[in-house]
């Protein structure tokens, strides 16, 4: 496994004073408590903690999937909550690609057709689309399963189809919430592997949330999430 | 655009809303209100065309006559109306008796209408209505609608009378009876029950010996060379005829059941309309339903790039892949049974003609009412459509992805 620590010359993503408060009837309950760091461009960042500790609230304000109560999340020098709901969209299109603990394929869609999705969201031509995401899964070792719908994979091919389609836009950041959770182990160990060999590859900005302390312990940097704060 | 009626197509036909839940009962709510719509107004446009075929084919598109006098100058009262109308094709004589058909003992009170033979082709439509024998009119021939025909079973070849009583001052009781011997040649359809059951029609020398009213005649009846410009036709000549005398058009003729026919269709229309309306509403909560179960899809969607309005604008295109497949399977349907409808009625008295006056009822289908029905059933469907469409566009990513 590549553990090299490479030199970083500019933060790409500068999160200041985060806080993210839920409002459960007459109580409040601040997830999120005045969380404060910067990511460097090409940086594999592991965000580590127990479960209800708030890693994953934090990962989704990074990726703009949810709004903080307070503080600001600077992508390349732009306030991302400044954006609109149109131009959010297109900023997550173009610069973030997620992958989750559970795959969140489209049922009704092929794998090659789920892979296809962001790059038709974008407007990209079908075609070129198409050829870029039978690219992905040849590079995934599922050139086989490109016209197979999701009920018809197995549990580690789901989610490389779902890292296919997370990175067919090139994104600049790759977000993970707990991508190995639901996997057996040797599965996981793969998924793992294929995380940093994508790194290398692409120069991918990657942030990762996991629990599972042998994965976190391969990142150059990890931040320990306890109840809202880095510890 | 292309890409949000590929998304909602492929979310649309899934197994899951194709072979599960209240979907396909929701469309099929759809299609049936909109097969109703067609046929309810093709039959409603049919019955109008009915009429208004019969009335043109026996009656002709106009009808000129001098108000309480007969006509006597037949060339001098043609070329006038000539002169004043540019749009008349042909026009002939005719006049009008009322009658009594007596045959074996049995007597029935008829309308004589006797015509020009030779010009009868070229101004009314009646051959094409011949049901039995062929249409011969000479002096002493007639032709009979098929009601009387049954009622009296009058069949081609035989010999009727027809007595008409004339005032006259030397008899005690102020009237003397002339009758004429007629032989049928033809039995016609006239297209309405009660000309069907009362109408005769003659040669109109004979209808002129039997009334004594010499060479005298009743009005003309005119074809016109575009049926539909009856009415400017009706007004240019009754306001260059003057007062004297009165131009009914087939509308004018039956003026009450076309006024009737035309307030009956914005009623049905409506009335029908409400079906689609309830299964739109169907539709609406199916998707409601569908929404709910596709949170997840939706916040990858949103996850991946798709704002907003880019979501609702998806589950708007289902409401229109919805109702365009409900209207396109609703229209064929609709035609369907406009074809059953004539086939039971060639076949089982459905249409009772001294009801609808009418006793086969022709449907039509315009492109005006299919026009009408699609608009109103895509409208609907953008409607029900757009609150489900809206809810799911708000929905919080995150707690898609918690539902997932």
């Amino acid at each position: 496994m590549d553990n090299t620590v490479y030199s970083f010359k500019k933060s790409i993503i500068e999160v200041a004073n985060l806080t993210k408060t839920y409002s459960t009837g007459a109580s409040e309950l601040e997830v999120l408590k005045d969380i404060s760091f910067s990511i460097q461009q090409g940086e594999a960042v592991c965000l580590l903690g127990a479960s209800g500790a708030g890693k994953s609230t934090l990962l989704q304000i990074i990726g703009t999937l949810d709004r903080p109560t307070s503080g600001s999340v600077v992508f390349q020098g732009e306030d991302v909550f400044a954006l609109n709901d149109e131009n959010l969209a297109q900023f997550r299109n173009k610069k973030m690609g997620f992958v989750f603990q559970f795959h969140h394929l489209i049922q009704e869609m092929t794998a090659l057709e789920n892979i296809m999705l962001p790059a038709l969201i974008a407007g990209d031509d079908p075609e070129e689309s198409k050829a870029e995401a039978l690219k992905w899964l040849d590079f995934m070792g599922l050139g086989e399963r490109a016209e197979h719908f999701p009920p018809q994979l197995s549990g580690g091919e789901l989610q490389r189809v779902a890292i296919a389609r997370a990175l067919i836009k090139k994104p600049e950041v790759l977000l993970a919430d707990e991508p190995t959770g639901n996997l057996d182990s040797e599965n996981s160990q793969k998924i793992q592997d294929l995380f940093f060999e994508l790194r290398n590859k692409l120069g991918l900005t990657l942030v990762v949330v996991t629990h599972d302390m042998a994965f976190a312990n391969k990142f150059p940097r990890v931040f320990k999430v306890k109840d809202g704060r880095f510890a | 655009m292309r890409l949000n009626f590929w998304i909602a197509y492929r979310l649309l036909f899934s197994r899951q809303i194709l072979f599960g839940g209240s979907a396909p009962l929701s469309f099929l709510g759809l299609v049936l209100g909109v097969a109703a719509l067609v046929a309810s107004m093709a039959v409603m446009s049919g019955y109008v065309e009915t009429l208004k075929l019969a009335m043109t084919d026996v009656t002709s598109d106009l009808q000129v006559v001098r108000r309480g006098k007969l006509v006597e100058d037949w060339a001098t009262f043609s070329k006038k109306i000539k002169e004043q109308e540019p749009r008349i094709e042909s026009m002939m004589r005719f006049g009008y008796a009322e009658a009594v058909m007596a045959r074996k003992g049995q007597v029935s009170g008829v309308l004589f209408q006797g015509v020009e033979e030779a010009e009868l082709a070229k101004v009314l439509n009646i051959t094409k209505r011949v049901k039995h024998g062929q249409l011969q009119l000479g002096p002493d021939q007639i032709a009979i609608g098929i009601g009387l025909s049954k009622k009296y079973n009058v069949v081609v070849g035989e010999k009727i009378y027809l007595v008409v009583p004339l005032a006259t001052p030397f008899d005690s009781s102020g009237f003397k009876r002339q009758s004429k011997e007629f032989v049928v040649t033809a039995v016609i359809d006239f297209g309405k029950n009660d000309w069907n059951e009362r109408l005769v029609i003659g040669n109109l020398k004979s209808l002129q010996q039997l009334t004594e009213i010499g060479d005298r005649y009743t009005g003309a009846f005119i074809k016109l060379k575009d049926r539909e410009t009856a009415n400017e036709a009706a007004i240019n000549l009754e306001a260059k005829l003057g007062t004297g005398f009165s131009v009914m058009t087939w509308y004018d003729v039956n003026r009450n059941i076309f006024e009737a026919v035309v307030i009956e269709r914005a009623v049905i229309f409506f009335v029908v309309l409400l079906i689609v309306i309830v299964a739109a509403f169907n539709i609406s909560s199916t998707l409601y339903v569908f929404i709910r179960q596709k949170y997840s899809d939706i916040a990858i969607l949103k996850t991946l790039g798709l704002s907003q309005k880019k979501i609702r604008l998806i589950f708007l295109s289902q409401g229109l892949i919805v109702g365009t497949l409900g209207t396109i399977i609703g229209v064929i349907i609709g035609y369907d049974l406009c074809f059953a409808f004539m086939y039971l009625q060639d076949h089982y008295a459905l249409i009772s003609g001294s009801v609808y006056k009418i006793d086969k009822i022709y449907t039509d289908i315009r492109f005006i009412d299919l026009f009408a029905i699609c608009a109103a059933t895509q409208l609907i469907c953008l409607v029900a459509t757009y609150f489900p469409a809206y809810k799911g566009s708000q929905l919080e990513v995150v707690e898609g992805l918690k539902n997932g």
